[in-house]
């Protein structure tokens, strides 16, 4: 049923709607029935949301709820919420916003609503932002009814939503070149035809919101339609494609397959008026000499009571039914498939016993013509059903009487054909109409009749058995010859009697005071391939009614399926579509996939690249992911730039791997505690993973160690071994046995302390700024190979470059100068002289000599405060944030403790 | 006509490095054998459709990297696995011993209801056999495990270990199957197909697989 057509019922007839779906609005907590339609006028496009009582049939069924208007910023995209399993064959959520709006709506899984998306996404791609000439005016009459254009609900925050923007287009584009949808491209034709019933419009009212659009969002509209690949829009499992594929693969295949063979069909009519059985049917129902595979059997006019008509309850139902079980072929057993009965019009479906298990997929619909267009006194029932590989529809109808009421029966014929759906056994498919089966046999009172002649002229060609004159009046072939009603359908040539109106227990014309023109009512039409009809005639010797039974005889060949064949078909379609699938998961190369950083040094910035190529056959996101409990996609030392990302088909991006070690890091890889290894992580979405090792080697520094491991330490740290500075560095700090390594007794203090001070002292004690003014990098990384390779005289750089490197060790030190246990104990004398003079004392030996030789350091600068601009607070408060560190974030109360602690030891000796 | 439900799982192939678990995974699903032996470095799929007592099945198989410095990364995959082939190379005496710690692993690691089964792979190369027949066995006795000899170069035995172990995910799975059965939903993931991966959850409770 296509809705659009009620949609039209209420546009101007230059508008026209191009294709309807239902849907579900999703509100915060229910969701609404909607009918939603594309609503075209000129270029510009509008989504028009109407609610609607039941399937909406006419204009009057549906009312305006919302009109979208498809502008620059109109988006439309797919959502999908990481709490909801993603089911293939799901229903698909989008949400479709506007400045101002945001709407939810589901789309019934199915090949209608990629169709509805598909062209949604079109007329986005239609709007030309270049000529705004008309600006939506034409929605402006809708604006009346509705409050506003847009913005008619409160914009929602969707909480989380993800969103799928890369894979959305490809999906129906590539559908649409599968081509599922053959059938329905002839919507738009449709929907024109009816521009009947068009609603007052209400005058302009508020011009609709313009809205202006800076960035086009990059969204479907913008996503390339050249996208041909068939497979691409496998990368979304989404929309149930996979099902859909096979069944449509399959459908192509069908003949590889399916073999014909012929069945013999009985199908009869017979308009009983009213009347209760009286006499046996076998004379009509078993005429042929073998026993017909299926029977279907079609009364009218069953029961012609009040009761029947209004409760649609009649007992004739059951008596007729016995009647035909009773009259059926005696040379075969039969099975009562399906009755459907709607009021006095009736169709029976039997089978023969052996055929009953390949007949699946039974379903019986009525649909009423009679008063008011809706009642059961005339209108039609059909039974559909697919006996092996072949759908059938058999329809029964009874349609308007009286000579000169032929367009109405044209009608009804139409109104069965549209309004008579079968649901499909996937809910989620469209419904099925009568003319979409392979197969359909239409049987009935059909109640054309013969015009143009005389009663006399009528009963003198029948008497002369000249049917083909006669039918050359029958109103029925008139019609089919104009195209205007059972179009596509053929019927037998006519060799019997006219089966109406005879006297009710004769074979008497009526002899009424109406004394009817006899007419062929009762008729058998068939449409579909392989149908031969054997046998078309009436049956002259039932007098129960004032017809007499009409029967068809049909050879059809049906669509039977050889399984062995048809296994193997369905293997290889599945094999197929799974190679596609599998050819369409995100892959990339990667130019390298080990890295080697060596004899990294501390605060040396190193860096390599990494290529990645997306050699895949769609796009794909990247991004470098956590591994089990760490917490970060790689080490502290390590960095990728940019970590995550998204990469076009055949695209490339350069990764910037860097190594970095600082103060942080230093310690434990001096230690090696930790290594320069790890491996990354590079994640695709809904693909694979690729691991990328880094490994490299840290050249150990006396930055970043501590104290104590440098006063044992005589030799520059490189020209240690490693195992000696790893057996150091874990020595407890308190420890005052001898350790087995060092044989000698440590140092006073560190000879990288003294020969930092001791340079700035005979060479800077006079510079101005000292402490004050950056040093230079290079100039950093020579003083720091310097003292980590040898014991040269003096320090090469800047006395800038040697005070920021003195800075740069003290703020390395794994363990301050003042250790972090006696942090506290620092801030809390820091009022008292004496105190804090005694809580340097309790400092481990090497961290007390360092402390001294600082504090007798820069007051011998302070000495020189003419020259170097120097003062107490500016040395107590650069040198307290370094000696005086916390574990945790310093407030600035603390740092104004340790500043004041530290000009104690620079004012008092003086 | 088959039954309109589908089920979704993941299958994944472990083992040590070069015993052929990319070699298995590509002559099931593309019937391909290549001889050469380039590393997997990192974590491929690739995906399947089988049908098994007339249930579509859909199986997204895992081949994972087996050189021993991925293991600890290879690890966290294991608990989104419902069933796993336990790879070894019969011509690798080694490659045998290392069941026990990839069996071990995959205790610790993955789903208590996980489905493994012992494959020992390169059946072909008769004449460089170091694993008997019977060692593997007898392994897989003691661990309950069904037991297959393949060849990925000859086909030997591929779709029947390969359906074997969805046959005993699908058993594992009966009762939610059952329910299945029962209910109208028409399709089911037993693995969520779209972890969304920045989504990835990482808590270990709750990654059971989803059943609808």
């Amino acid at each position: 049923m296509d809705q659009s057509v009620a949609i039209q019922e209420t546009l101007t007839e230059e508008e026209s709607c191009i294709i309807a779906v239902q849907c579900l609005l999703i509100m915060d907590s229910i969701t609404e029935s909607r009918l939603l339609g594309l609503v075209e006028r000129g270029q510009e496009h509008a989504l028009f949301l109407f609610t609607h009582r039941r399937m909406a049939i006419t204009g009057n069924d549906i009312t305006l709820d919302k009109v979208v208007p498809i502008t620059e910023d109109f988006v439309i995209e797919e959502v999908t919420s990481p709490d909801e399993l993603a089911i293939v064959g799901s229903d698909t959520t989008v949400r479709v916003t506007l400045p101002g709006l945001e709407l939810r709506l589901r789309l019934l899984f199915g090949s209608h609503s990629r169709l509805f998306l598909y062209e949604v996404d079109k007329a986005c791609q239609e709007y030309d932002s270049e000529t705004p000439k008309s600006q939506f005016v034409w929605l402006s009459k809708y604006c009346r009814s509705l409050k506003c254009l847009t913005g008619l609900s409160q914009p929602r925050n969707c909480k989380s939503a993800g969103i799928n923007r890369v894979s959305f287009q490809p999906i129906y584009m590539g559908l649409l070149n599968y081509s599922t949808l053959n059938s329905n491209t002839k919507r738009k034709g449709l929907c024109m035809q009816h521009p009947r019933g068009q609603r007052k419009m209400a005058r302009l009212q508020s011009r609709p919101a313009k809205v202006k659009g800076e960035a086009r969002h990059d969204m479907v509209r913008s996503s390339s339609h050249t996208l041909s690949n068939k497979a691409q829009m496998l990368a979304m499992p989404r929309f149930g494609l996979r099902d859909n594929l096979i069944k449509c693969e399959l459908l192509k295949n069908e003949e590889q397959y399916t073999y014909i063979k012929n069945f013999s069909f009985f199908i009869g009519t017979y308009n009983v008026n009213g009347q209760s059985p009286k006499e046996t049917l076998r004379p009509w129902l078993s005429c042929t000499p073998n026993a017909p595979d299926i029977y279907c059997v079609g009364f009218q006019e069953l029961d012609l009571s009040k009761e029947a008509f209004f409760f649609n309850d009649t007992p004739k139902e059951q008596e007729w039914t016995k009647a035909v079980s009773d009259g059926l072929h005696p040379d075969a057993k039969y099975a009562l498939i399906k009755l459907a009965r709607l009021v006095g019009i009736m169709l029976l479906f039997y089978v023969k016993k052996e055929h009953a298990e390949y007949i699946s997929e039974v379903d019986a619909e009525t649909v009423g013509t009679g008063i008011m267009g809706r009642m059961g006194n005339k209108g039609g029932v059909a039974v559909r059903f697919k006996f092996h590989n072949s759908d059938i529809c058999v329809v029964n109808s009874h349609l308007a009487a009286h000579v000169e009421e032929y367009e109405r029966r044209n009608q009804d014929f139409r109104e069965i054909c549209s309004r008579l759906l079968f649901r499909q056994l996937d809910a989620s498919l469209p419904p099925l109409t009568i003319v979409k089966h392979g197969i359909v046999l239409w049987l009935g009172d059909l109640n054309y009749r013969i015009c143009e002649l005389e009663v006399d002229q009528v009963k003198d060609l029948i008497e002369k058995k000249d049917f083909k004159a006669l039918h050359s009046y029958d109103q029925l072939k008139r019609q089919i010859d104009e195209n205007a009603v059972f179009h596509g359908f053929k019927e037998g040539e006519i060799a019997f009697q006219p089966t109406y109106k005879y006297d009710t227990g004769s074979d008497q014309w009526d002899t009424s005071e109406k004394c009817r023109v006899p007419a062929w009512c009762d008729r058998v039409l068939w449409k579909g391939k392989n149908i031969k009809q054997l046998e078309y005639r009436s049956h002259m010797a039932l007098k129960t009614s004032d017809h007499k039974p009409v029967s068809s005889l049909f050879e059809i060949g049906i669509k039977v399926v050889n399984e062995e064949v048809y296994k193997k078909t369905f293997e290889e379609i599945v094999r197929a579509i799974d190679k596609m699938e599998n050819e369409c998961i995100p892959s990339v190369t990667l130019s390298q996939r080990e890295f080697v950083f060596k004899d990294v040094k501390f605060m040396e910035h190193r860096a390599e690249t990494l290529t990645i190529h997306n050699d895949g056959q769609v796009p794909c996101q990247f991004e470098f992911i956590q591994k089990l409990d760490e917490p970060a996609y790689c080490k502290p030392w390590l960095s990728a730039n940019p970590c995550k990302g998204f990469l076009a088909q055949g695209g490339e991006v350069h990764i910037d791997l860097e190594v970095f070690v600082n103060r942080s890091t230093a310690t434990e890889l001096n230690s090696r505690e930790k290594t320069l290894e790890d491996i990354l992580v590079l994640h695709l979405q809904r693909g694979k993973d690729y691991f990328i090792s880094i490994t490299g080697n840290y050249l150990p520094s006396c930055f970043g160690s501590s104290l104590q491991l440098l006063c044992h330490l005589r030799e520059p740290i490189q020209d240690m071994p490693l195992e000696t500075i790893r057996e150091l560095t874990l020595m407890p700090q308190d420890s005052t046995e001898m350790n087995s390594v060092i044989a000698e007794p440590p140092l006073e203090i560190p000879k990288e302390i003294w020969m930092m001070v001791d340079h700035l002292y005979r060479s800077a004690a006079k510079q101005e700024d000292l402490f004050q003014q950056p040093g230079l990098r290079s100039e950093f990384e020579e003083i720091r190979d310097c003292l980590d390779t040898g014991m040269p005289d003096s320090l090469p750089g800047s006395a800038h470059s040697v005070a920021e490197a003195l800075l740069l060790f003290l703020d390395a030190l794994p363990e301050p100068v003042i250790c972090y246990s006696f942090y506290q104990e620092c801030l809390d004398s820091c009022t008292n002289v004496l105190m804090c003079k005694k809580v340097i004392t309790k400092l481990p030996p090497c961290h007390n000599n360092v402390f001294n030789y600082l504090m007798a350091f820069l007051r011998e600068l302070l000495k020189n405060t003419v020259y170097n601009h120097l003062d107490i607070n500016t040395l107590a408060s650069i040198f307290g944030a370094l000696l005086l560190r916390s574990q945790s974030k310093q407030d600035i109360t603390e740092k104004k403790k340790a500043q004041e602690f530290i000009a104690h030891f620079l004012i008092n000796y003086l | 006509m088959a039954k309109q439900y589908d089920v979704l799982f993941r299958l994944l192939l472990l083992g040590d490095s070069g015993v052929g678990k990319t070699c298995l995974l590509c002559r099931f699903t593309d019937n391909e054998f290549h001889s050469s032996h380039i590393s997997t470095i990192g974590v491929d799929f690739k995906m399947k459709t089988l049908e098994v007592d007339g249930i579509k099945v859909r199986i997204q198989i895992w081949d994972t990297a087996g050189q021993e410095r991925y293991q600890t990364i290879t690890k966290q995959y294991y608990r989104r696995a419902q069933g796993i082939f336990l790879v070894y190379d019969i011509t690798s005496e080694r490659s045998f011993q290392h069941i026990m710690k990839w069996v071990s692993d995959v205790d610790e690691y993955a789903p208590e209801k996980v489905q493994k089964i012992l494959v020992g792979n390169k059946s072909d190369e008769e004449d460089k056999r170091q694993v008997a027949t019977e060692q593997g066995n007898k392994l897989a006795k003691t661990y309950g495990m069904d037991f297959f000899e393949t060849s990925a170069c000859t086909n030997h035995n591929i779709k029947e270990s390969f359906t074997r172990l969805t046959e005993l995910v699908l058993q594992a799975h009966k009762k939610e199957l059952d329910g299945l059965r029962a209910s109208i939903n028409d399709e089911l993931y037993i693995a969520d197909l779209e972890d969304d991966d920045n989504k990835r959850d990482r808590s270990v409770n709750s990654q059971k697989a989803c059943w609808c």
